[in-house]
């Protein structure tokens, strides 16, 4: 998630010493001993990713780098784990009659790096490795298209803890001992330094990087002070000249365009019909009860009220400031409101976290198209048709056959909508490539995919050429004849009188007038609060 | 008692101008720089080389280091940083650590340094010397660490405040592209802090080393003081970065006095986190800095 943990070795120390002291002390067996060290270690992860979400960018680092140094220094300090000499004298895990040392002990080491591997790409090609992408990209639209963006921080320290207590804990049999500056802070820069030169971002990266790196810290022995000046200056480049790192870069050359086959589909895919038609229908979709929202001494809502009828397209107007994205805002759980109720299908969401919303089948689209930039179209909507309700973690880490299928189905409805948007012919483009109109629709789109009730769409138009806006008119109406429940943020007045139901006029952060197009157009308040009063 | 605190004190100033350095710089960058208790190390040799080969006296040693801690920081900033800041700001912290690498092995590589630390000759002379103050033993050099520290404080209030380019670095690091459109040169501005950050570091690795002697291997370890530091007094306040850096000295010369040392650096990182958590804007900072 574009964050970067410097306190990995805390984990790994975790794991290794976890072997140590409960093999060596307590005589129990490694393949117990291991499995518990990874559970400690994960629950700590755990711990680490709840401080961890109320920070971001240099603080993150820095509280990472804070629980490795308290790792450290508690390996240092806590007499049963020997203190600065640490844990000596591990025996190698008997398998049955087989004692893994020696060969056997690089097969397991090995076993263990695959065997780590293959769940990493299974979590990482699934839902779950998509969730990571999204909240990179855009933390706020993953939240609206559903994704429960904490639970999923929480998930990557958990994992990765448990990832690297498992490292620890080989490493441990493999070498019979444990120590303190075995498991300090340079390791976790050790760590570091491979996934970059491997290519951060790719399991085979950091696995090539482990590798790489072990091999130089042997080979290169004698070459003592020579070889970290290099490591330093190799980080250096590759952070600059290859960001991939080794095989990010290799991969770049050999395979371009590979990414692009995957939105092809393998079956004929029958175009289908609205869901949202099929379903039974919440006779109230958004029920807004006197919400008032202050920033400061700022009132951005005062008192707002009104129903929505289901599958009508109801448009939200009023000048600059009028607190209609507010409004917005504060329906999807983005910021929360000072007083007041809002209800979504019935069901009182006041307060609730924006994923939460989501769920419950509230879509948006952004003013400023918060499109995932580095996924591709297709990818986009795949991640809002996913079912994000459930972090689905432990499916997606075997690849069971359920998961798989989710994973289908979620495609092909994505196709399906793709399709029914026309935009097929974008499937494969980057969001960062799509020319600004498109963008748009792309955005309503991901909207669709989570299948809601309720779309609130934020000035569709701006921007748009003619041709765009007539056939962004066509799909809104669309949505609405197959049952969808729109509220639509615009400034285009042809458009909103053409297409709505009824308008909403909002100005200083109330509702000034409420009714069909023809009599909101003729409300003097309305022509006063867009033209100004002739006084 | 009265011992410990100057003892603290001193250690403090060191730890308040590697964190003030990180603030100038993240300030400017947006960077943290994992870096910046190598070049308080490499500054403390540069004085020594100064000492040693140029046979110079302490204050001229102490303007070497901090020269050369200048132009190093330039350099830094041209080869390092801002390439490496076109792929963005987790990029970048890692090339620090990679720099951090390349002046941690690469110091003990160049010839009269080596990795073993070396004493420095103190100011104006000695490094030995004590006096009594109060019915306590006080080193001299700590007064002279006081002195400079106060001094650099100043001319940097005053470079700050009083002179255009200080106030053009200030605009550029609040806003840089509103800086770029009144004319400044955010380029320049940008090299200039952390070249000033990098021989802040330079200067407080020489002040201190008759005390706490020169070179070695505890440049990372300076770093994650200066973040300490920097988190307990405000990682965004400069006045809260030096003042962080003397809590945290005082702290852990106290902790060492009463604990083993390797439990006492613990409970000193353990502050950062518990920093975090409970005062993440720290002691002189405001709520609003923390989310960025």
């Amino acid at each position: 998630m574009n964050q970067i943990s410097v306190g990995q070795a805390g984990f790994f120390g975790i794991g290794a010493y976890s072997v140590g002291y409960l093999t060596v002390d307590r005589g129990w067996s490694f393949w117990v001993a291991a499995p518990v060290g990874i559970v400690l270690a994960t629950a700590i992860g755990i711990g680490l990713g709840l401080i961890a979400l109320r920070f971001r960018g240099h603080y993150l680092a820095m509280a990472t780098l804070a629980f490795g140094l308290i790792a450290a220094g508690v390996f240092h300090a806590a007499p049963f784990l020997g203190h600065a000499s640490g844990i000596t004298g591990i025996a190698y895990p008997q398998a049955g009659p087989l004692t893994i040392s020696g060969h056997a002990a690089y097969w397991f080491a090995w076993s263990v790096a695959f065997g780590a591997a293959v769940l990493s790409l299974n979590l990482l090609r699934g839902r779950t490795g998509r969730a990571f992408e999204a909240i990179r990209n855009d933390e706020l639209a993953a939240e609206a298209i559903g994704i429960p963006t904490r639970r999923y921080k929480i998930l990557a320290f958990a994992y990765s803890g448990a990832l690297a207590a498992a490292g620890g804990a080989t490493f441990a049999a493999f070498l019979g001992l444990v120590n303190p500056d075995a498991v300090g802070i340079a390791l976790s820069v050790d760590f570091l330094l491979m996934v970059v030169l491997g290519g951060g971002g790719l399991v085979s990266g950091a696995l090539f990087g482990a590798a790489l790196i072990g091999y130089l810290n042997v080979v290169g022995h004698q070459y003592d002070n020579w070889r970290e000046v290099g490591y330093g200056a190799v980080v250096v480049l590759c952070v600059t000249f290859a960001p991939g790192g080794v095989l990010g870069t290799l991969r770049r050359f050999a395979f371009a365009g590979a990414r692009s086959v995957r939105s092809a589909p393998r079956t004929v895919v029958t175009p289908r019909t609205a869901p949202a038609a099929v379903r039974v229908r919440p006779a109230e979709p958004l029920a807004v009860r006197g919400v008032t929202k202050r920033f400061g001494g700022l009132v951005a809502l005062d008192d707002v009220s009104f129903v929505l009828r289901p599958a009508t397209l109801t448009s939200l107007i009023g000048p600059n400031g009028a607190g209609k994205t507010t409004l917005f805002n504060a329906i999807c759980g983005i910021g929360g409101v000072t007083s007041g109720r809002i209800a979504v299908a019935g069901v009182d969401v006041t307060g609730w976290q924006a994923h939460r919303v989501a769920a419950l089948g509230v879509g948006r689209t952004f003013q400023n198209a918060r499109l995932f930039a580095e996924m591709t179209v297709f990818e986009n909507v795949v991640a809002a048709a996913t079912d994000n309700g459930r972090v689905t973690f432990a499916s997606d880490l075997l690849a069971t056959p359920g998961s798989r299928r989710a994973e289908r189905e979620a495609a092909e409805r994505a196709r399906a909508i793709i399709a029914r948007l026309r935009l097929e012919h974008l499937a494969d483009v980057f969001a960062k490539d799509l020319a600004f109109g498109d963008r748009r629709r792309v955005e309503v789109a991901r909207a669709l995919a989570s299948d809601p009730w309720l779309l609130l769409v934020d000035e569709p138009a701006a921007g748009l050429n003619q041709d765009e806006r007539e056939r962004l008119n066509d799909d809104l109406l669309a949505l609405r004849d197959a049952g969808t429940t729109l509220l639509l943020i615009e400034h285009d007045m042809k458009l909103v009188m053409a297409i709505s139901q009824r308008v909403i006029v909002m100005e200083f952060g109330r509702v000034i007038a409420d009714g069909d197009p023809a009599s909101v157009r003729n409300d003097p308040r309305v022509i006063a609060a867009y033209l100004g009063t002739a006084t | 008692m009265l011992q410990l605190l100057v003892a603290g004190l001193t250690v403090g100033s060191e730890y308040g101008l590697i964190a003030l350095g990180i603030h100038i710089i993240l300030r400017a960058t947006r960077v943290v720089n994992f870096a910046q208790g190598e070049f308080t190390i490499v500054g403390g040799l540069v004085a020594l080389t100064c000492v040693d080969v140029l046979h110079l006296n302490m204050w001229f040693a102490l303007a070497g280091a901090t020269l050369a801690g200048f132009a190093l920081g330039l350099a830094f900033e041209i080869v390092v940083l801002r390439p490496a800041g076109r792929t963005g700001e987790a990029g970048v912290t890692i090339a620090t650590i990679g720099a951090v690498f390349v002046l941690l092995y690469g110091h003990a590589l160049v010839p009269g340094w080596g990795s073993n630390p070396q004493p420095l000759p103190g100011f104006g002379g000695p490094a030995t010397g004590s006096v009594e103050l109060a019915g306590a033993t006080v080193q001299v050099q700590s007064l002279w660490v006081f002195a400079l520290l106060i001094a650099a404080l100043a001319v940097l209030y005053l470079f700050f405040e009083r002179t255009y380019f200080g106030k053009a670095i200030r605009a550029a690091a609040e806003n840089p592209l509103g800086a770029r459109l009144i004319g400044i040169d955010v380029n320049s501005t940008r090299a200039v802090s952390v070249a000033l950050g990098i021989a802040l570091a330079a200067y407080g690795g020489t002040i201190i080393g008759p005390i706490t002697l020169v070179g070695g291997a505890a440049g990372f370890a300076l770093t994650i003081k200066g973040f300490v530091a920097a988190i307990v007094g405000g990682l965004e306040s400069p006045i809260g970065c030096v003042a962080g850096g003397l809590v945290v000295g005082v702290l852990q010369v106290f902790l060492q006095s009463r604990l083993p040392y390797d439990i006492a650096d613990p409970i000193v990182y353990s502050v950062l986190l518990v920093m975090l958590l409970v005062r993440p804007q720290g002691l002189f900072g405001r709520r609003d800095a923390v989310r960025d």
